[in-house]
C-alpha cells in the first residue's frame, strides 16, 4: 500500500456557488465565493489534466446555473478527463439532457431524497422539485446519459431509503449513493433537526448494508468511513478512513483548495499555487492522512480500519481532524 | 494464442512519480512489490497494480497476444520466458475472473491463400 498516490483520482469542484434551491442541508450556502472565469477555468482543467487526475466532479451550488458548463465540460473530456456532475434536475429540460449527451459527460447523478415527493420537497425546500428531479432523470436515462441518484441520509427519510432505492432501479439509475449528512455549514446549524444519532446510524447501517450486500439491479453506495464498524466496508476501498485528501481534493467555486468540501480550511489555490506541491506538500493534507487516535478512539480495535470515521465531521463539530467521528456508535475500547 | 484485451469501462492511469520510484528499487534490488503503480477505477472500487502487473497492463492493447508480453516483460525484469508466460498468463486469468480483461482466443490469423476466389477441389 502506498502512503498516497501521485494525484488525487476524483477532484470535486464547485465550478458555482449560485443555486436555485435553498436547502437546509446545503454545505455551501453560508460561504458564497466569486467564481472563476471561462478562460480561469479552461486553465484549472489544464492543470488538472495535466496531473493525471481521472475524474472531475462538479457539486456545491447547481453546475447548470454555469454557463458554460457545456463547452469547458467538452474542453475537460477533451483532455481525457471523466467529468461527472450532481444537479438538483430543476434546469434540466430535454435540451440540457441532449447538451449533456453531447458534451461526453460520464455520469449525471439527480438528487432525489424520498420517493415520497412531499418528503423531498420539503426537504429541498422547492415545491414541485421532485417532479422535476424524476423528469430529469428520466431524460438523462433517454439520451442515453448514465444516470446516478443522489441522496442525503437524515431524519426525514432513514426509514425510507428501500423505496428510494426501488425509485432510483425503476428510474435506470446504475448508483443510489446514500450520503451521509454532514454538518458543515447549514448541516451544522440544522444537525439537531436532521442529523441522527450515532444508535440511529448504527440501525440505518445494520438494516441498509445487508440491501446492498443481497441487491443485484443497482449499486448501493455510501461511502461512509464508519461502515467500517460492522465490518462491512465497501469493496475496492483503497484507503482505511475518510478520502479526504487521500484520494480526493476540493476546489471551491473562487479556486481555492480545501480537503473536501465539507473541511473549509484553504490549503492552497489552483491557479496561484503549484497543484502538485499543494498535494505533496501540505501540512493539513499530512495531518489527514496521519491521524491519531484521540479521545474515546484512544485504545479502540476498529481504529485501525476506520481511522477516527470521517474527518470533515469531526472537525464540524469539534474543530479537530483527530477527534472521533461524532457518528460513532461504538464503546469497543478494549485494545 | 490468447490476446488480452482491456474492458473499456475500467478508468485507469499510471502513477508516473511511483512507477519511476519502483523502477528504482526494482534496479537496486529491492523491495518493490508493495508499491502500487498503476490505479484502476472499476464500477466503483478503486484498485492498485504494482510494477510488475503494471508493466502487463500497460501493454494489453486488444491486438498482442499473451506471449508477445510475456517475451516484453521478461526481457524487462530479466525473467526466463516459459516462467514469465506462466505468470503472465495467471495474473491475465486472475483479473479476468475481476472482469478487468477479457481473454479471446485468435489473434495470429491463418496465412492469406496464395489465390483469389474460389478454388475447385
Amino acid at each position: 500500500m502506498i502512503p498516497y498516490l501521485s494525484s488525487p483520482v476524483t477532484v470535486n469542484w464547485g465550478i458555482t456557488a449560485r443555486c436555485n434551491f435553498v436547502c437546509s442541508h446545503c454545505f455551501s450556502r453560508l460561504d458564497p465565493s466569486e467564481e472563476l472565469s471561462h478562460e480561469e477555468a479552461l486553465r484549472v482543467v489544464d492543470i488538472l489534466a495535466e496531473q493525471s487526475v481521472m475524474f472531475l466532479n462538479y457539486g456545491t451550488g447547481e453546475p447548470l446555473l454555469r454557463r458554460d458548463l457545456f463547452p469547458l465540460t467538452s474542453f475537460a473530456v477533451g483532455k481525457g478527463l471523466k467529468v461527472t456532475m450532481n444537479s438538483n434536475g430543476s434546469l434540466l429540460d430535454a435540451a440540457a439532457a441532449r447538451r449533456i449527451r453531447e458534451a461526453g459527460f460520464h455520469s449525471v447523478g439527480i438528487s432525489i431524497d424520498s420517493a415520497t415527493p412531499e418528503v423531498h420537497d420539503a426537504f429541498r425546500r422547492m415545491p414541485g422539485s421532485f417532479d422535476k428531479a424524476v423528469r430529469a432523470a428520466r431524460l438523462l436515462r433517454e439520451e442515453g446519459v448514465p444516470l446516478s441518484v443522489s441522496s442525503v441520509i437524515c431524519k426525514v427519510n432513514r426509514r425510507d431509503f428501500p423505496a428510494l432505492v426501488a425509485l432510483a432501479k425503476e428510474l435506470g439509475a446504475h448508483t443510489i449513493d446514500l450520503h451521509n449528512f454532514k454538518c458543515s455549514g447549514m448541516g451544522g446549524l440544522n444537525k439537531e433537526a436532521l442529523d441522527l444519532t450515532p444508535d440511529e446510524w448504527r440501525v440505518f447501517y445494520e438494516a441498509a448494508v445487508p440491501m446492498r450486500d443481497a441487491e443485484k439491479g443497482i449499486a448501493i453506495a455510501f461511502d461512509d468511513p464508519i461502515l467500517s464498524l460492522l465490518g462491512s466496508e465497501e469493496k475496492g476501498k483503497l484507503v482505511a478512513g475518510s478520502v479526504c485528501g487521500k484520494l480526493s481534493l476540493y476546489i471551491k467555486p473562487n479556486g481555492e483548495i480545501t480537503p473536501c468540501g465539507f473541511i473549509p480550511v484553504t490549503i492552497g489555490h489552483i491557479l496561484r499555487d503549484d497543484f502538485g506541491e499543494v498535494w505533496h506538500g501540505s501540512k493539513v493534507l499530512s495531518l489527514l492522512r496521519n491521524k491519531a487516535a484521540a479521545g474515546k478512539c484512544s485504545g479502540c480495535a476498529k481504529f485501525s480500519s476506520c481511522l477516527g470515521g470521517c474527518t470533515a465531521r469531526a472537525f464540524a463539530v469539534y474543530g479537530a481532524y483527530d477527534a472521533p467521528d461524532p457518528h460513532c456508535w461504538s464503546d469497543d475500547t478494549k485494545p | 494464442m490468447i490476446v488480452p484485451k482491456r474492458n473499456p469501462d475500467v478508468v485507469w492511469r499510471l502513477e508516473k512519480g511511483l512507477h519511476a520510484m519502483a523502477w528504482d528499487k526494482a534496479r537496486k534490488e529491492e523491495e518493490y512489490e508493495d508499491l502500487g503503480v498503476l490505479t484502476l477505477m472499476v464500477k466503483g472500487g478503486i484498485h492498485q497494480l504494482n510494477l510488475v502487473g503494471a508493466e502487463i497492463w500497460t501493454r494489453i492493447n486488444g491486438i498482442g497476444t499473451v506471449k508477445k508480453i510475456s517475451v516484453e516483460v521478461g526481457e524487462l525484469f530479466g525473467w526466463e520466458a516459459e516462467e514469465t508466460e506462466e505468470a503472465v498468463l495467471e495474473f491475465l486469468k486472475g483479473i479476468a475472473e475481476q472482469g478487468w480483461v477479457t481473454l479471446n482466443e485468435g489473434g495470429a490469423r491463418e496465412p492469406a491463400p496464395p489465390w483469389k476466389g474460389s478454388r475447385k477441389a
